[in-house]
């Protein structure tokens, strides 16, 4: 009772203030000089990233090095949440020890084979398809890591281990995409560019499809950073409790 | 057209609104997550209408998949009952 009190307290106050700043504010007209340039320059005008998809272009060409710090931040992150997670060999080697089993009933397992199938295509054209239509590196990465999510959840990690996919090799994975980020960075510096130059350093086209140049490269190294990354600390959450608490000598 | 837009758009802000209120109030963490993720995907409507695609394809999978499943795990690893 109290909480729907509240609730109405809370509506009716965000309400109000939205009806008296809404008069406020002046319906917006045209474009900002500065979406404008994007939208004319990213495929067709002098200062071209050769990809139909004004976002992308932006993300990963017009403001590169925004992106490539934005991926760092990311990168510290996963390195933080495994290095609160280390564990010794022996302690590696048992947190792997178990064996999968199906907790949930029949449908659910079938489902989320198919689900999961699903989802590696979905991200797969979420990413490399990044830079003709709405998505890229990062989203179809994050999309991508729910598919080990999912296997997870219903056929416990490991499921995933015993598959192939442990912790090591995820972090592998992690470490080629940004890698290949860095690559991606460098190589103009080789042809006589600035670091992170696109145009006309990459190809714009292949076999008829525009590749916006460096925008597909980065995308696909993203992609596999950031779903890799997801990967490993998921990887190492759901190590059970139990576990845990042996190997920091926790007694309760 | 455009009233439709703006209809459906303060509709799914109010819901994402009363849902984030039932997710901040919930004793019980596992309903605050799932009260959270009905408010994410009343936004990820609201990015879609105000014509954010890139947006709404993080948004989705972070807010409703990773970020839910990771709250999930932490409260698998402590308690599920807010002790106040």
């Amino acid at each position: 009772m109290k909480r729907l009190a509240g609730l109405i307290i809370v509506l009716l106050i965000v309400l109000t203030v939205s009806c008296y700043v809404s008069r406020m504010v002046p319906p917006q007209k045209n474009l900002h000089p500065l979406g404008e340039f994007y939208l004319q320059n990213s495929y067709f005008g002098r200062y071209s990233a050769k990809s139909p998809e004004a976002v992308t272009s932006i993300v990963w060409d017009y403001r590169g090095v925004d992106t490539l710090f934005e991926t760092a931040v990311f990168f510290l992150a996963i390195i933080g949440s495994l290095t609160l997670f280390r564990l010794n060999k022996g302690q590696a080697e048992e947190a792997k020890r178990g064996e999968p089993k199906l907790e949930l009933p029949g449908p659910v397992a079938t489902v989320t084979k198919v689900t999961v199938a699903m989802i590696l295509a979905v991200s797969a054209s979420i990413a490399l398809h990044g830079q003709l239509t709405p998505g890229g590196g990062f989203q179809g990465g994050s999309a991508l890591a729910v598919a080990p999510l999912l296997i997870i959840a219903v056929y416990t990690k490991y499921a995933l281990e015993k598959n192939g996919l442990d912790k090591t090799r995820a972090i592998i994975i992690r470490s080629i995409g940004l890698l290949g980020i860095a690559l991606t960075a460098l190589v103009p510096l080789l042809l006589g560019g600035y670091i992170m130059q696109n145009q006309p350093i990459f190809p714009a086209k292949a076999l008829g499809v525009p590749l916006g140049g460096s925008l597909v490269f980065y995308n696909f190294f993203e992609y596999l950073a950031v779903g890799a990354g997801f990967t490993a600390v998921f990887l190492l959450l759901s190590i059970p409790e139990e576990k845990f608490r042996k190997f920091l000598g926790v007694r309760r | 057209m455009i009233a439709v837009h703006l209809a459906i758009l303060s509709i799914t802000a109010l819901i994402g609104l009363v849902f984030s209120y039932l997710a901040i109030t919930e004793r019980d963490l596992l309903k605050a997550v799932a009260y959270s993720a009905v408010q994410a995907i009343a936004y990820a409507i609201i990015f879609y209408l105000l014509m954010a695609p890139d947006i709404v394809l993080a948004y989705v999978a972070i807010a409703v998949g990773i970020y839910s499943a990771l709250l999930i795990f932490v409260i698998g690893k402590t308690g599920r009952y807010e002790v106040v």
